[in-house]
């Protein structure tokens, strides 16, 4: 059986991030976008987390700390902002929050 | 000294302001604190002209701004011209304003009126005491500016808003040439300041030049209404009359001939023959277009140009002292007449054309014997101002220059006709309009400045009853000309010019009572070619509408085209399409906006990549 190398985890994350991204690009639902960030983040950090093991060095695992608390802080704020939206229009939707007329 | 002649300046100026700014309801208080402001000028210049040191030239001046090396003074230059000036217009002036209160009495905008008066009297004392050209050129627009405002008094009728905008427009014309003169002036000399000029023109006479001195003299031409810019002083008689005496006899059109005198030493003998020859013309023609005349106002206008003309031809033989002796006694006499026709006006209710009038001599004798003064004092009878300012030129004309003799004694003759003619007109004879059947004389204040004028118009010739101070300027030329030849033959041609004229205005229009002109029925081409004024009207209406607008127009286009169509639309075209492409990228659409992004940042990925490999 084939041994699991740093390549592995690197295309893990990447899928992770795709994955993240075209939900970023294609979803219209704002709490699958938010998700979908949260996705992204988590494929990065995975790739940092394999960089600081490949290489010996902690700097990039305790990079990921910090980003796991700004994500943990970024979706609280955001969550609640959506919470704030839907009451507001009775939608979830992105494209009902669109105020730009055209 | 200075602070005589700086109040002088300043009171009518702070009159105007007072007036303009707080008066304007109040008509009675304006005309009052006009007239005692008038008043104070009087006071203040016999100050100025009779004060101690008066022998002497009074001089003063101090810089305005600089730039550099370049520098303006403001200053005043009291010399014997001046002195004269002086005098005439702090004289008249206040006789006219006098003469006002009861001419604009039921005015409604009388405030306006005598704030504009005051304005003028301040440009005008600004011109007489300027001791430099720039700054004469200042009150110079100054004084065209008072006599747009006045003759557009009433300017709700088309006719004063059109003759107000001509008088301006044609006097821009030859204020143009003016500025061009005194840039050229600066240019060869070095300063504009009037008592330098002469100094250095008398030193070195090779530096001056007939182009200089006649662009100066475009100053002249369009002030004093000289050929070819003569046509707007017959229109600016739809202002008051008191202003047309004022401004457009005694004083404004002056001004010009006083220009000339001030600057004579920079004149050379080719333009000296021009001016001289152009004025004789225009004395003759301005005589020539009177005869026809129906307004009694345009008669005295075409009257005051032909006399302008006379100042000018007098200039222009060399005899500028003369030149202002003229204008001095024309003042007197030619005020006293726009002031009867004034009273006149007044009296038949603004009715202003002679052949409604008639018979006024038995309602108006005040009036009629005042005028009746004025007229036989311009058409020259002995003794009398007219005779010996008038004749002081025509004798001098026929010694130095027979042509420009000829031209004016035709024109003295025209005078006598066109002079008498209006009187017989105006007051002899039976009535012949409604208006004129009710006229009654008027009041004392009309009256008042009436007699005194006639006193002057009848002694005002006499040059040694003036004090010294007055006339000083005018003796070398006076005592050159009495000196001259040929006095009893010049006697006897100048007795027949205003008997010959007196007998043929008598025999044409004496005892006529038609509402015709009868010159129309005995001559009607000559009738014809005066009253078309020489067409000068017709072409220079042809030159506005048929060259000068097209020509307009076409810049019109052009500029419609290159500069609003080419550079601006077009710019803010470019400017659009740019926005229009920005404009497209803010969707609202938060895809869109996550697209561009990562797009971007691939974008500036690739460049790290790729670019960062170059280096």
């Amino acid at each position: 059986m084939e041994t699991i190398s740093p390549s592995h985890y690197l295309f893990l994350a990447l899928c992770l991030f795709s994955i993240g991204f075209f939900g970023v690009l294609l979803r219209r639902n704002i709490l699958l976008l938010l998700m979908s960030l949260e996705l992204m983040l988590n494929g990065i950090n995975l790739a940092l987390v394999t960089f600081s093991r490949t290489s010996l060095n902690l700097d990039g695992s305790i990079f990921v700390f910090f980003i796991m608390t700004v994500a943990a802080a970024e979706v609280a704020v955001g969550l609640a902002l959506l919470v704030a939206l839907y009451k507001k229009r009775q939608s979830v939707f992105s494209e009902d929050m669109n105020l730009v007329s055209n | 000294m200075v602070q005589v002649a700086l109040s002088l300046l300043l009171l009518p100026l702070l009159s105007a302001g007072i007036t303009l700014l707080f008066l304007r309801k109040y008509g009675n208080i304006a005309a009052l604190l006009s007239v005692a402001s008038a008043g104070g000028i009087l006071a203040f210049s016999s100050f100025l002209i009779f004060g101690k040191d008066s022998d002497q030239i009074f001089s003063w001046s101090t810089t305005w701004f600089q730039l550099s090396d370049w520098e303006l003074s403001f200053g005043f230059l009291v010399d014997s011209p001046a002195k004269t000036l002086l005098f005439v217009v702090s004289f008249v002036g206040l006789l006219i304003h006098i003469f006002s209160l009861g001419y604009m009495a039921d005015d409604k905008a009388k405030a306006r009126y005598f704030g504009g008066l005051s304005i003028f009297m301040f440009s005008m004392l600004g011109i007489t005491l300027s001791d430099n050209l720039v700054m004469i050129f200042v009150f110079w627009e100054l004084v065209g500016f008072s006599s747009y405002l006045l003759i557009a008094h009433y300017f709700s009728t088309d006719e004063a808003a059109n003759a107000s905008k001509k008088a301006f427009i044609v006097n821009r014309v030859g204020d143009f040439g003016f500025l061009l003169g005194i840039i050229i002036t600066y240019w060869t000399y070095g300063t504009v300041n009037l008592q330098e000029l002469s100094v250095t023109a008398n030193l070195d006479p090779s530096l001056t030049s007939t182009m200089l001195c006649l662009l100066l003299a475009c100053g002249f031409i369009g002030k004093s209404a000289q050929f070819p810019l003569h046509v707007w002083l017959p229109d600016a008689m739809a202002g008051p009359t008191p202003v047309s005496a004022l401004i457009h006899a005694a004083t404004m059109v002056a001004a010009g001939i006083f220009l000339l005198i001030r600057i004579e030493f920079l004149f050379t003998v080719e333009a000296l023959k021009l001016i001289g020859l152009a004025g004789s013309v225009m004395g003759l023609y301005a005589g020539f277009c009177a005869l026809t005349q129906r307004d009694i106002k345009k008669v005295l206008a075409y009257s005051t140009l032909s006399q302008l003309g006379y100042m000018a031809a007098a200039f222009g033989l060399g005899l500028p002292g003369i030149a202002l002796f003229h204008l001095m006694t024309h003042a007197f006499f030619k005020a006293l007449m726009f002031l009867g026709s004034g009273s006149v006006i007044h009296a038949c209710h603004h009715e202003q054309d002679i052949f409604n009038y008639g018979g006024l001599r038995k309602k108006m004798p005040v009036t009629a014997y005042t005028f009746l003064i004025g007229v036989l004092a311009i058409s020259g009878v002995h003794f009398l101002s007219g005779y010996f300012s008038k004749d002081a030129i025509l004798l001098g004309a026929y010694n130095l220059d027979f042509v420009i003799f000829s031209i004016l004694y035709l024109g003295a003759i025209l005078t006598s006709i066109y002079m008498f003619r209006l009187y017989f007109l105006t007051f002899c004879g039976e009535t012949r309009s409604k208006s004129s059947e009710n006229a009654v004389e008027s009041s004392v204040f009309m009256t008042a400045p009436l007699i005194v004028l006639a006193v002057l118009a009848v002694f005002g010739g006499f040059h040694s009853l003036y004090p010294a101070q007055i006339v000083e300027y005018l003796l070398p030329d006076i005592s050159r000309v009495a000196e001259m030849p040929h006095h009893l033959w010049m006697n006897i041609l100048g007795l027949f010019a205003w008997v010959g004229g007196l007998l043929f205005a008598w025999k044409i229009y004496g005892s006529d009572t038609q509402s015709k002109d009868p010159l129309e029925l005995k001559a009607p081409s000559l009738f014809q070619l005066s009253t078309s004024k020489l067409f000068f009207d017709e072409v220079y209406l042809f030159y506005v509408n048929r060259i000068q607008d097209p020509f307009f127009r076409f810049l019109e286009v052009m500029e419609l085209l290159f500069i609003s169509g080419l550079m601006v639309r077009g710019s803010a075209g470019v400017a659009a399409l740019f926005a229009l492409l920005g404009k497209s990228f803010y969707s609202g659409k938060i895809h869109h906006y996550s697209f561009w992004f990562v797009l971007g940042t691939l974008g500036f990925l690739a460049y790290a990549i790729l670019g960062g490999g170059i280096s």
